[in-house]
Order: structure tokens, then C-alpha cells, then sequence
């Protein structure tokens, strides 16, 4: 039996599309916003279609405008008991953020990222499933550019991890949303590539996930 | 939904949140604080002075290094440092050990960007036809330094080699390297707390040859050092005291605040007099982050220009501009003569106010035809606040800029004194 989810690890059926949309809130790090705590939502976009009774493939769009994030990903999931399901996979991203502020910013950077991931769900009821999913973050590429002024990265190094906890279930009606959590301990976040952060340690990224399920 | 798993899911979430790391990098050696330079004196401190190239420990602090020694003063007393400065962000802090035999200097190696810190005791000698031995000061044609040793991690005893030979002198162009809130950031764990007296004596082992620092007012108008609007754990110790730093007299901020190291809160002058007395900084940029008149850093400016004119020090130091508020302020002051400011707005307000230096953020690039242009009109041209590596090599490089502001003046200092 399929419910209407995005993160629980069960596969569409196959030729069949899931969606949703909704945001995503990233509080950012005092390390790098020092003070000032800035609450950073996006708006989050995802999209998968089945291709097989255990694979599924992946979209995602996470976008404010002035920097975007898009990924594909492949997964493989399957059911352990009627209530407990496990999936694996693998998602690339690309990023890209360009910032022209008049006496502050005349910059540009994009890159890619891996996110290696496994998944594991536990449908409590009919219709309410939680899902526990772990991801490692890889850093594939980096170009930034200031005026005429470019660096690059091209080595692959392991940037940190993610494990996030969400919820799927009905809003009202037969409408579902997504509710989670995803905390990255990571080196690098897309989301502040203008900050410049030079810390060579993990950061802390806390993040609130809100999806309608379409 | 059943209560109990909504209580499981909350311990999930509590439990991912709850995991932020706590970061540190104690210091693993006392320094003795000797004054007088021990073995070294002028002329062999000099020689030292160099890009060296690294064999044994290149791993860990890359192919090359730029040795340069610096001092500060304690009255008539002078104490001499040897600072390394590596390409991946990276500093020494060594003294003379005279105790040792040979010119020997112990102190400790850091990396910035982490937490990785150590021990190291190196010694100098000279390689003359294949053979090295005991550098005694004179060097022949064909001799070459060789400063090697053995560094190690964390406090424990050092034992792993660190060899590096002399290949050429420092790049001599004039440059200035600006530390960022009179030293580094708080952030990157250094020994002493950004905006103390502490990290002004200790900038220039850190690679600068001059500071910007962080004015503001308190509640009875004394001019202090602090970067943030409010009093938080980010910069001071646990003290129960909150909200902005203008809600406090500078007795109560004397009395009751300590900054993360353990420092007092600074007032301007005391940092300024600390410039002045004890460092060889030649450059003080007092960024203005107060709302009031300016006329009371002005008048601290004045007086310890004239100062360290009296005590002989080429010394600068202006006033930063960051804002049209600030602009304002400088505008309404009754007399500008003697005024050194710098300006970071556009060249259009800079050529308005006729301030000596412009100053843009550095993620506006290379600004060719601007920076050409206010050189042209003799004008100075610093950028900020830089910290990516490659970036400063860049700007060093590729760019007419006549200094960097960073948080990582090590890294400018790598680049600049290894330029060719």
C-alpha cells in the first residue's frame, strides 16, 4: 500500500509522479552570521517518478531567487516489514548563486555536491509515517568569481552529513505535507556561499522542512 | 496523531539539535617573555628574514614559508618573536631559547582554520658545501640557512622533523597587511580576544603590519574596543549582563565584563597607546561603529599621532568611514585638518571628502579602472575583509591594491613576502 509521501523510502508506482512544494527554513551559524541570527527559507521544489517496483528517480529545485539549487537523484527502496521500509540512493546537485549589489557585491559562484543517502521509514498508522534519512555531503566542484578575479575547486572532499526526521501525513482531507528537521553538520552550505566562510571545521546548520504533498 | 510519537520524534529532534560542537585550540607552550634578543641580534635576526623552502614537514605546512621576525616593546625592554607564515593558514609564534645551545627558538605552530596546534624547537644553521653546522652569524658566498627542528601536535613532545631552507629575501614592496579587529577574530580560537590589548601586541606575530579596530561609545561616552552591538557569549564571558554596550558606563563595563580570553574591554586609548608603546604596527584603522559625535576620536586620533610622531614611529591612523551616517559625522566636524580618514563608499564620496585612502569590500573584485584612477589622484587603496586563500593570493597578484584587510593576516603576509 502507497501513501502520499516525498521522504518516506517507498517508491512510486511505476510511470507515476509525485510532487510537492513548499519551503525550507536554514538558521544560519554564529560562527558565520556572528550576532545576528538570520532564518534563511527557500523555496523547495520535488518531484519523483517510478521506474520500477524498488527504483524511483528524484528532482529537486531549492531556489530564492538569487541563488538555486538543482539536484536528480536515483533510488532503490523496498519494504522490510508491511510497516518498515528502507531505501538508498544517490543524489547530484548543482548550485549557482550571482549577486550584483551595487557598492557591496559584484559576485558569482556555483558548484556541485553529492549526497550519497540511505533512508529508513516506519508507517505508525494508515496515514501517519516517519522517516529517518542520513545523507553524507560530498563536494565535487567549486568556482566563485569576484569582478575579473576566479578560483576553482575541483578536488572531491567529504564536506559532513546530514541526518534529518520527517513526518508525512494528512493536513485535512486527503491533502499531505511533509514536516521535518534536518540538521547538516557540514563545512560548506550552498545556501551562505556569499559569507565566504574559511572555517575548516563543521558547522551547525538546523533546518525546518515544510512540503505540501501535491 | 498518539502522543508517544510525537514525544519519540521530539527526543529525535532534540537529540540532532542538541550535538553543536564546542571548539578549541589551547595554547600548548609558556612563553618566558625574555626581553633582549638573546643570540639574535640585529644583524643575524635580518638574515633569518626570508621564504624559505620546506622539505621535511612540507605535509603538514606546505612546499614554502616566510620566516620574519618582529618585536614588541615593555618600557625600555624589547621582546623579539619569529613568526612563520604558511599558504594553508598557518602561523608560528617562536622566541629566542637561550638556554638551548646554538641559536635556538621554541614557541608553537597553529592553523587557523581549525583547531590543529603544536609544539615546535627549531634551530639555525648553515649548510656550507654539503655540511651543515651551527650558524654563528657570518655567512660566505655559497652558505645557506637551514632552519630545522622537530615540531608535534596538540602538548605532546615534539619528535616529527621540520626542515626549511633559505631560497630568497622577503618580497620588499611596500604593502600593508591589516588585521581585522586588532589582531583576528574570536571565531578562529586565537590565544587572545579580538579588540584587546592582548591581540594588538600580538598582530604582528600574526603576520600584520597594522590593525583596524572596533570604536564605540559606552553610556558615558568613553570611546572602547568592541565589535557587536549587543554584550553576548559570542565575545564575553558568562555574566549576566545583556543588550547593547551603550546601555553600560565604562566603569560598569571595567568592573563587570571580561572578554572571552579573560581581557579587559579596552578603551580607545588604551589601545592606542598600547600601538604607540609597545608593537612596530605602523597602521591604525578605527572603524566607526558608533552614533554620536566624532569629535572625541578625532581628538584621540590627534594625540597619538602627535605621540608617535614624539617617539619617532612612522605610525597612520584614520578614521574609517563604513556608512553615509558615518560620512555625516566626519562632515559635521568643526575642523577636519590633521584628520586622516578612509573611506568606504564610492569613489565619488571618497573624491567628495577628499579622504586619503578608499577602502571597497573586496567581493566587488578587482575595480581596475577605480582603483587606477584614485592611485592616479594619490590616493591609497585597501580592500576587506579578505580571508579566502585563493582569493588573497589573487588580489596580491593580479590587482594594484596597496594593502588587505583580513582575519587571517597570515595568509597575506604568506603571499605578499613570497611574491616575486
Amino acid at each position: 500500500m502507497r501513501r502520499p509521501g516525498i521522504y518516506f523510502p517507498q517508491a512510486p508506482i511505476p510511470g507515476r509522479w509525485r510532487k510537492s512544494i513548499g519551503a525550507i527554513f536554514t538558521t544560519t551559524p554564529p560562527e558565520l552570521t556572528e550576532e545576528i541570527r538570520v532564518n534563511v527559507p527557500a523555496i523547495d521544489f520535488n518531484l519523483q517518478r517510478g521506474i520500477s517496483k524498488n527504483w524511483f528517480i528524484t528532482g529537486r529545485i531549492l531556489t530564492q531567487v538569487v541563488q538555486s539549487n538543482v539536484g536528480v537523484g536515483v533510488r532503490y527502496a523496498r519494504p522490510l516489514t508491511d510497516r518498515l521500509f528502507i531505501s538508498a540512493g544517490d543524489d547530484m546537485h548543482v548550485w549557482f548563486g550571482v549577486l550584483q549589489i551595487k557598492d557591496v557585491f559584484n559576485s558569482q559562484a556555483y558548484g556541485l555536491q553529492n549526497f550519497p543517502n540511505v533512508s529508513v521509514g516506519y508507517r505508525f498508522t494508515r496515514d501517519v509515517q516517519m522517516t529517518l534519512k542520513c545523507e553524507a555531503i560530498l563536494d565535487a566542484y567549486y568556482k566563485s568569481q569576484v569582478g575579473t578575479l576566479a578560483i576553482e575547486r575541483n578536488a572531491i572532499r567529504y564536506n559532513g552529513l546530514a541526518v534529518s526526521v520527517v513526518i508525512e501525513q494528512p493536513l485535512y482531507g486527503k491533502k499531505h505535507v511533509s514536516l521535518g528537521l534536518r540538521a547538516a553538520y557540514s563545512n560548506f552550505n550552498w545556501q551562505l556561499w556569499s559569507l565566504y566562510d574559511t572555517f575548516d571545521r563543521n558547522l551547525f546548520y538546523p533546518q525546518l522542512i515544510f512540503g505540501f504533498i501535491l | 496523531m498518539n502522543t508517544r510519537y510525537l514525544v519519540l520524534a521530539g527526543l529525535l529532534v532534540t537529540l540532532l539539535m542538541g550535538c553543536r560542537k564546542d571548539y578549541e585550540a589551547p595554547v600548548p607552550y609558556t612563553f618566558s617573555n625574555m626581553t633582549g634578543s638573546g643570540k639574535f641580534p640585529t644583524a643575524i635576526r635580518q638574515a633569518i628574514n626570508g621564504v624559505y623552502t620546506v622539505t621535511d614537514g612540507s605535509d603538514k605546512f606546505g612546499a614554502q614559508v616566510v620566516l620574519r621576525w618582529t618585536y614588541t616593546h615593555n618600557g625600555a625592554d624589547t621582546s623579539h618573536h619569529l613568526s612563520v607564515f604558511t599558504s594553508n593558514v598557518g602561523y608560528f609564534d617562536m622566541e629566542p631559547q637561550p638556554q638551548t645551545g646554538g641559536l635556538a627558538v621554541g614557541g608553537y605552530w597553529r592553523r587557523l582554520q581549525d583547531t590543529e596546534i603544536g609544539l615546535v624547537q627549531l634551530t639555525v644553521n648553515v649548510r656550507r658545501s654539503g655540511v651543515v653546522s651551527p650558524f654563528t652569524g657570518r655567512l660566505a658566498t655559497g652558505d645557506t640557512l637551514v632552519v630545522s627542528g622537530v615540531y608535534g601536535d596538540g602538548d605532546v613532545t615534539p619528535t616529527k622533523r621540520l626542515t626549511m631552507t633559505y631560497a630568497r629575501p622577503l618580497n620588499p614592496r611596500p604593502f600593508s597587511i591589516l588585521a581585522h579587529r586588532s589582531g583576528g577574530r574570536t571565531s578562529d580560537l586565537l590565544p587572545a580576544s579580538e579588540n584587546s590589548v592582548e591581540i594588538i601586541k600580538m598582530a604582528s606575530r600574526l603576520g600584520a603590519t597594522g590593525i583596524e579596530i572596533d570604536v564605540r561609545y559606552t553610556k558615558d561616552g568613553v570611546p572602547i574596543l568592541y565589535h557587536d552591538n549587543t554584550l553576548n557569549l559570542r565575545l564575553i564571558q558568562k555574566n549576566g549582563l545583556a543588550g547593547p554596550i551603550e546601555a553600560y558606563t565604562y566603569q560598569q563595563l571595567n568592573t563587570l565584563v571580561r572578554l572571552v580570553n579573560g581581557e579587559r574591554i579596552p578603551t580607545l586609548e588604551e589601545a592606542l597607546q598600547t600601538v604607540v608603546d609597545e608593537t612596530d604596527l605602523s597602521f591604525v584603522w578605527l572603524d566607526t561603529k558608533y552614533i554620536g559625535s566624532m569629535q572625541k576620536v578625532q581628538t584621540i586620533q590627534q594625540t597619538y599621532l602627535q605621540r608617535a610622531k614624539a617617539a619617532g614611529r612612522s605610525l597612520q591612523i584614520v578614521i574609517g568611514l563604513p556608512s553615509d551616517d558615518a560620512v555625516s559625522l566626519y562632515r559635521a566636524l568643526p575642523e577636519k585638518a590633521n584628520t586622516p580618514v578612509l573611506c568606504e563608499l564610492d569613489t565619488s564620496i571618497t573624491r567628495s571628502i577628499n579622504a586619503n585612502i578608499w577602502a571597497p569590500r573586496w567581493t566587488l573584485g578587482d575595480q581596475r579602472a577605480e582603483v587606477n584612477a584614485m592611485k592616479a589622484e594619490g590616493r591609497t587603496v585597501f580592500v576587506w575583509t579578505l580571508d579566502e586563500p585563493q582569493f588573497i593570493r589573487e588580489f596580491i597578484d593580479q590587482t594594484r591594491f596597496d594593502g588587505i584587510l583580513s582575519n587571517y593576516a597570515c595568509v597575506v603576509a604568506y603571499y605578499h613576502y613570497s611574491q616575486q
